[in-house]
C-alpha cells in the first residue's frame, strides 16, 4: 500500500499552526520576563530550577525533529528492534552522564559551561577545545532543526522550505531572546507536556487505524529473517553500536547538558537524569514503532525519502485534526532543541569566550547580556543561512564527532584524576583528531599492519568506554575490571574484522588514542598534583556576590570539592 | 501473554511490544506535570521565580 500525496494544510492554515504555536510560547515567557534581566540567570537561571522543569527541559532538548525521522527510519529499515537500537542508547547518553555531571557540579557548582572548569583545571587552550566543539555541536543542531522545519512546511503545505525556515528560526529567536535560558527551560516544559500528549495519543492511534496487533503480526512476514529478529546482528553492528560509542561523547560535548546541569537544583539531578532519560526513550522508541508498523505494512517512503514516513503513515490513516497535532509535536520537539541551542551557544561566548579570556575576571554582566543576545541573533542567522542553501555538513559532523569523541576521556579524568595536565589534555585530543581522520577516511590502509595498528587502538577506545561507564556507577576498581574485560574481549573478537566497519573503527580510534595519550603523558609529567578545591574558588557568579549555596549534606560547595570520591 | 498451550502470543506481545512505549511517556508526562506543580507552589510559598 502507497499513499500517492501527503495530506496538504492550505497555506493560512499552516501559517495559523505556525503563528498559534510561536506566540503562545512568546506570551509564556512574557510570564517570568525582567526589565533588566542578570547574566547567571540568563545563563544558568538561579542553580536551583526543580525536578520537574529541569526533567522537562532536559527531555525537550535531547528531543529533536531527527529524533523522530531518524527512529522510524530504524525501524523501517532494521525492523523489530530498530527503535531500540535508536532510542535506547539515545536515552541512555542522558543517563551515563549524571555520575560525571554530580562530579562536574561539586567541583564547580556555580559554573554556567563545563568549559569554566575545564578553565580552572587546565587553563585557555583545553578550555576553547571543548568550547568550540560545544559551538560546532550547537550550529550543526540549530541547522538540523531548521531544515527538519523548513522540510515539513514543504511536506504539508504549498509554503516552501526556505519560508519553514525563517519562520521557525526567527519564532524561536523571538521568544528565547530577552529571557535566555530562562525562557528556554520555561517554553521546554510547555512544549514537552504538548509532545508528550500529542505522542500518547497518536502511537495507539495509527497502531489501531492500520490494523493493530493482529495486522502487524500477520504482515511480519513482509521482513527479512534479520528484521524480524529482535537480536539482529545487522542492527546491533550498524546502528546500536556507533551510538553506544557515541553514549558519553554526545553528552560531554552538549554545552545544553551541561547547562542543564548546572542549572538543576543540586539535590534533584539524580531524578532529573533518570525521568528524563526514561521520557526520552519512551517518545522516541514508541514514534520509531512506526517506521516497524509501515514496513510490515509494505509501503514504500514517498519519493525514496525515509523522512516522509511518519507523515506518510499519519496522513494515510488519520483525520486531518491528528495531522495539524503531528505538525505541533515536529514544530515543538525542533523549536525546543533550538531554543536551548541558541541558550549554550550564548553562555559559551558569554562564560568561555569573553568571561574567561577576554574580560579575564573583571566580567561586565550588562555587556555579557549584550554578547548573548547577539550571539543569539547570529546564530540564529548562520542556522537560517545553512539551512536554506542546505550546505553539505557532512565534513563539518565528521569533524565535531572526531573531537567529541578525543574530548571525552582527558574531560572525565581532568576532573578525577589529579595528575592529568593541560599539554596531556590537548596534546591527546589533537593526536586523536588525526588518528581518527587517517582512518575514517582511509588516508592510509585499514587492512594488514596499519589495520591492525587501528584496531588495537580502537580495542582500547572500547575498554575505555565500558570502563567509564560502569567507573561512573560503580567506582575505580569496578571500572578498571570491566575495562580490561572489555579490553580483552575487543582483541580477541573484533580484530581482524573491525576495520571493516570504518565509522565504529574510527569512533572507536578516538577514545583509544586520545586515553593513551592522555594516560601517558599524565604519568611522565612532573608538575605537582592539582588540587581540586580551587575550581570552586575560581568558578563562580558574575554579578553581584550572593552567599554560596548549600550542597548535599549542607556543606558548602567548596567543601564538598575537597571530599574524595 | 502465554498461550494455553504454554506458547507466546505473539498478537499480544506485539500489541504490548508497541503500546508500551506511549503508555511509559503517559507515566512520565504525570510525575512531570505533578512535580512542576509542586514547584511552582513551593517557589510561590517562598516569594521567588520559578525558573
Amino acid at each position: 500500500m502507497n499513499s500517492e500525496s501527503l495530506y496538504q494544510f492550505s497555506i493560512p492554515t499552516v501559517l495559523l499552526l505556525l503563528f498559534a504555536f510561536y506566540s503562545g510560547t512568546y506570551l509564556l515567557t512574557l510570564r517570568i520576563g525582567k526589565k533588566q534581566e542578570d547574566a547567571d540567570a540568563f545563563m544558568v537561571s538561579n542553580h536551583r530550577v526543580g525536578f520537574g522543569i529541569g526533567a522537562a527541559s532536559m527531555t525537550a532538548t535531547w528531543i529533536w525533529a531527527a529524533s523522530f525521522y531518524a527512529a522510524a527510519t530504524s525501524g523501517y529499515t532494521y525492523g523489530v528492534s530498530g527503535p531500540i537500537h535508536y532510542g535506547l542508547w539515545g536515552a541512555l547518553m542522558i543517563l551515563f552522564i549524571y555520575p560525571f555531571g554530580r562530579r562536574f557540579r561539586k567541583l564547580a557548582p556555580n559554573a554556567h559551561t563545563l568549559g569554566e572548569l575545564i578553565h580552572a583545571r587546565h587553563g585557555a587552550s583545553s578550555q576553547l577545545i571543548l568550547a568550540l566543539s560545544n559551538v560546532l555541536g550547537s550550529v550543526i543542531s540549530l541547522m538540523v532543526n531548521f531544515t527538519a522545519a523548513g522540510a515539513l512546511v514543504a511536506v504539508l503545505s504549498p509554503l516552501s522550505f526556505q519560508a519553514g525556515v525563517i519562520i521557525a528560526g526567527t519564532g524561536v529567536l523571538f521568544y528565547t531572546l530577552w529571557s535566555g535560558f530562562r525562557a528556554s527551560v520555561l517554553t521546554d516544559f510547555a512544549q514537552l507536556v504538548a509532545l508528550m500528549a500529542i505522542a500518547v495519543v497518536i502511537i495507539p492511534a495509527v497502531f489501531f487505524a492500520m490494523g493493530g496487533p493482529t495486522e502487524l503480526v500477520a504482515g511480519l512476514s513482509n521482513l527479512t529473517a534479520e528484521q524480524a529478529n529482535f537480536f539482529s546482528m545487522e542492527a546491533i553492528l550498524n546502528q546500536g553500536a556507533p551510538f553506544f560509542v557515541a553514549v558519553l561523547a554526545y553528552a560531554i560535548g552538549n554545552q545544553t547538558i551541561s547547562q542543564r546541569l548546572f542549572a538543576v537544583n543540586e539535590a534533584h539531578i539524580k531524578p532529573t537524569f533518570l525521568t528524563a532519560t526514561v521520557g526520552y526513550g519512551a517518545i522516541v522508541i514508541g514514534l520509531g514503532m512506526i517506521g516497524l508498523m509501515a514496513l510490515t505494512l509494505g509501503i514504500e517512503p514517498m519519493g525514496g525519502d525515509m523522512n516522509n514516513l511518519i507523515p506518510q503513515m499519519v496522513s494515510s490513516y488519520l483525520p486531518p485534526l491528528f495531522i495539524a497535532l503531528f505538525f505541533i509535536l515536529v514544530i515543538g520537539s525542533l523549536s525546543s532543541t533550538a531554543d536551548s541551542d541558541l541558550s549554550a551557544l550564548s553562555a559559551i561566548m558569554m562564560a568561555d569566550v569573553y568571561g574567561k579570556n577576554i574580560a579575564r575576571g573583571k566580567a561586565d554582566p550588562k555587556r555579557m547580556l549584550l554578547i548573548g543576545r547577539l550571539t543569539m541573533i547570529v546564530a540564529t542567522a548562520v542556522g537560517i543561512l545553512f539551512a536554506s542553501f542546505s550546505l553539505d555538513i557532512l565534513v563539518m559532523l565528521v569533524f565535531v564527532g572526531a573531537l567529541w569523541g578525543a574530548i571525552v576521556f582527558p574531560v572525565i579524568a581532568s576532573c578525577f584524576w589529579n595528575r592529568v595536565t593541560n599539554q596531556a589534555f590537548t596534546t591527546s585530543v589533537l593526536v586523536a583528531m588525526v588518528l581518527f581522520c587517517l582512518a575514517r577516511f582511509e588516508l592510509l590502509p585499514l587492512d594488514g599492519a596499519s589495520g591492525l595498528f587501528f584496531e588495537l587502538l580502537a580495542s582500547i577506545g572500547g575498554g575505555v568506554i565500558i570502563g567509564l561507564m560502569v567507573f561512573g556507577f560503580l567506582g575505580r576498581i569496578a571500572g578498571f575490571i570491566a575495562a580490561a574485560l572489555a579490553l580483552v574481549s575487543m582483541l580477541v573478537f573484533a580484530t581482524g574484522f573491525l576495520h571493516e566497519y570504518t565509522v565504529l573503527l574510527a569512533s572507536l580510534t578516538a577514545y583509544g588514542a586520545s586515553t593513551l595519550v592522555c594516560v601517558v603523558m599524565s604519568l611522565m609529567s612532573r608538575q605537582p598534583d592539582f588540587d581540586f578545591a580551587t575550581i570552586g574558588e575560581q568558578v563562580g557568579d558574575y554579578d553581584a556576590p550572593r552567599p554560596e549555596p548549600v550542597t548535599q549534606g549542607n556543606q558548602t560547595a567548596s567543601a564538598n570539592a575537597a571530599i574524595p570520591r | 501473554m502465554i498461550g494455553p498451550a504454554g506458547e507466546f502470543d505473539m498478537t499480544m506481545l506485539y500489541g504490548f511490544y508497541v503500546l508500551i512505549w506511549p503508555a511509559l511517556t503517559l507515566g512520565v508526562l504525570v510525575l512531570i506535570c505533578r512535580a512542576v506543580l509542586r514547584d511552582w507552589r513551593a517557589a510561590r510559598k517562598e516569594q521567588r521565580e520559578l525558573v
